[in-house]
């Protein structure tokens, strides 16, 4: 399947300033990829410290954060400057250049791998970074850069909770970054493809229509055995409940960021933040049919940002409602469940692609 | 357009954001050096030893399952892309199909021998095990 060649994002940026040449691409992608990481770095800001605690406070029956600004939402900016203001704590004993590496590792991971995803149109602009023949391969590749970082924060910070917690989450990432990635295989299979925009372009045909409505083909929709078991495997990646073993506050303290403080647990919550957004754009490009919606093709940005905010409401849903798993049953979970249901799944479509194509 | 620039420079911009975080929190945090909150946390008691103990063998375990599966999916990735194409150029059903499912029922055998013999069942310790055995006799 090959596509017409859309302009992307960076191009936009650079043919707008009318700059030619290799040098106007640099400059392009870097103001175009300065944009993209800010639009996440804002919306990491609003979901941390204020749609997270109003989300938690409505599942729970209080009001939480509602005294600075309308709706409490200058929280945001204080507790930016609040905790970037802290002092810095080094335990000792610390790794230093591992301890002050992996706060830099986790959310540069995650800011990576928005560089392909399809984030629809946002007026004229096509809001995508790159769109390479490999990127379906390549985001899993940029995010599981994280579990590097969460054993360099465990294994450096000289604490016993911490190495659990760092030992906890490679584990974790290891059991469900294959069910992951082959049930993501099975997304491929239907495509044909590895390049993000053909694969939200397969999904744009009407698969039935009901009654006058004309649904989509999603892959939600055509196979939503598969959307399930992604939509596990990428919460236990993530690290959110009930798969939240990594930093489980009642078992390890805080896991591998119990010795951060100051500008580097910023960053860690950041790039878990970061992590969630980029597992719901994940799944919004490989399940959700992309940045397609009712209207025109130029909003297309604003139903990309609907569907990851989504996913967010739904990791905090699960956080409010779901019991943690225990380490033992997570690798069972994982290596027992997990692995043969998405080998299952892989199979059997691959036959019934086979069959009716 | 190159995408590799882009990808370049959301890597980039990637690690000036870290970067500046750190550079900002430096101008702005108070330093007041003291040992006693450097101490490593240990639910409030004198930290005993370092943390560079030893811990279940499990997680080696799982390592090590994992570096097969991960190579397998790898090998799987061309396989997927082609698949479609392929058939839709006409090539039968069964000579695309078979090459996944052998590697897929090889690798198959091989979870099913890892699982009986115990690779993704969690290890407690012998101690562990006799405490657990000893309050379920006292009760």
């Amino acid at each position: 399947m090959s596509l017409a060649p859309a302009q992307l994002f960076p191009e936009f940026v650079a043919n707008a300033l009318g700059l030619p040449g290799i040098a106007g691409e640099i400059v392009g992608a870097l103001i175009a990829a300065f944009l993209v990481g800010n639009v996440m770095l804002t919306f990491t800001g609003v979901a941390g410290p204020w749609a997270k605690r109003k989300i938690t406070a409505a599942f729970t029956d209080r009001i939480a954060v509602n005294r600075i600004g309308p709706f409490g939402l200058l929280i945001i900016p204080a507790a930016a400057v609040q905790l970037l203001a802290k002092e810095l704590i080094i335990p000792e004993g610390a790794d230093r250049p591992s301890y002050d590496l992996a706060p830099i590792v986790l959310p540069a991971s995650a800011l990576l791998g928005f560089a392909v995803i399809p984030m629809g149109n946002l007026g004229p602009i096509n809001v995508q970074l790159a769109d390479p023949e490999v990127g379906f391969a390549l985001v899993f590749a940029f995010a599981s850069i994280a579990s590097i970082s969460l054993v360099m924060a465990g294994y450096a910070s000289n604490n016993k909770y911490s190495l659990l917690g760092g030992l906890r989450a490679v584990a974790q990432n290891l059991a469900y970054e294959i069910p992951l990635i082959v049930t993501a295989m099975s997304v491929v299979v239907f495509a044909g493809t590895l390049q993000t925009s053909g694969i939200v372009a397969a999904q744009q045909e009407a698969l039935v229509t009901l009654g006058g409505i004309t649904i989509p083909s999603w892959y939600a929709f055509v196979n939503p055995f598969a959307f399930l078991l992604f939509l596990t495997a990428n919460m236990a990646e993530i690290g959110r409940n009930p798969f939240d073993i990594p930093e489980a506050p009642t078992e390890i303290v805080a896991g591998y960021q119990t010795e951060y403080s100051s500008a580097y647990f910023v960053l860690f919550y950041l790039g878990e933040f970061l992590h969630i957004f980029l597992g719901g754009a994940i799944l919004t490009m490989a399940f959700l049919g992309g940045a397609s919606g009712p209207g025109p093709e130029s909003i297309g940005f604003v139903w990309f940002v609907v569907k990851i905010w989504a996913f967010f409401l739904f990791t905090q849903w699960c956080r409010a409602a779901m019991p943690r798993f225990r380490i033992d049953q997570l690798i069972e979970v994982g290596w027992k469940g997990m692995l043969v249901l998405s080998f299952a799944n892989l199979v059997l479509t691959a036959v019934l692609v086979g069959v009716t194509v | 357009m190159n995408d590799w620039i882009a990808i370049g420079a959301l890597a980039v911009v990637g690690l000036a954001i870290p970067l500046g975080m750190m550079a900002v929190s430096a101008l702005l945090r108070p330093s007041v050096p003291e040992q006693g909150k450097r101490t490593v946390y240990e639910s409030g008691e004198v930290p005993t030893g370092t943390a560079r103990i030893r811990f279940n063998i499990q997680y080696y375990m799982v390592a090590l399952l994992f570096l097969v599966f991960d190579i397998e999916t790898v090998l799987l990735f061309p396989w997927v892309t082609i698949y479609r194409p392929a058939l839709e150029q006409g090539v039968p059903l069964l000579d695309v199909l078979w090459p996944m499912l052998t590697f897929v029922g090889i690798l198959a055998v091989g979870l099913v021998w890892a699982w009986r013999n115990g690779a993704v069942q969690w290890t407690s310790s012998p101690r562990a095990t006799a405490r657990k055995t000893e309050r379920e006799t006292e009760s």
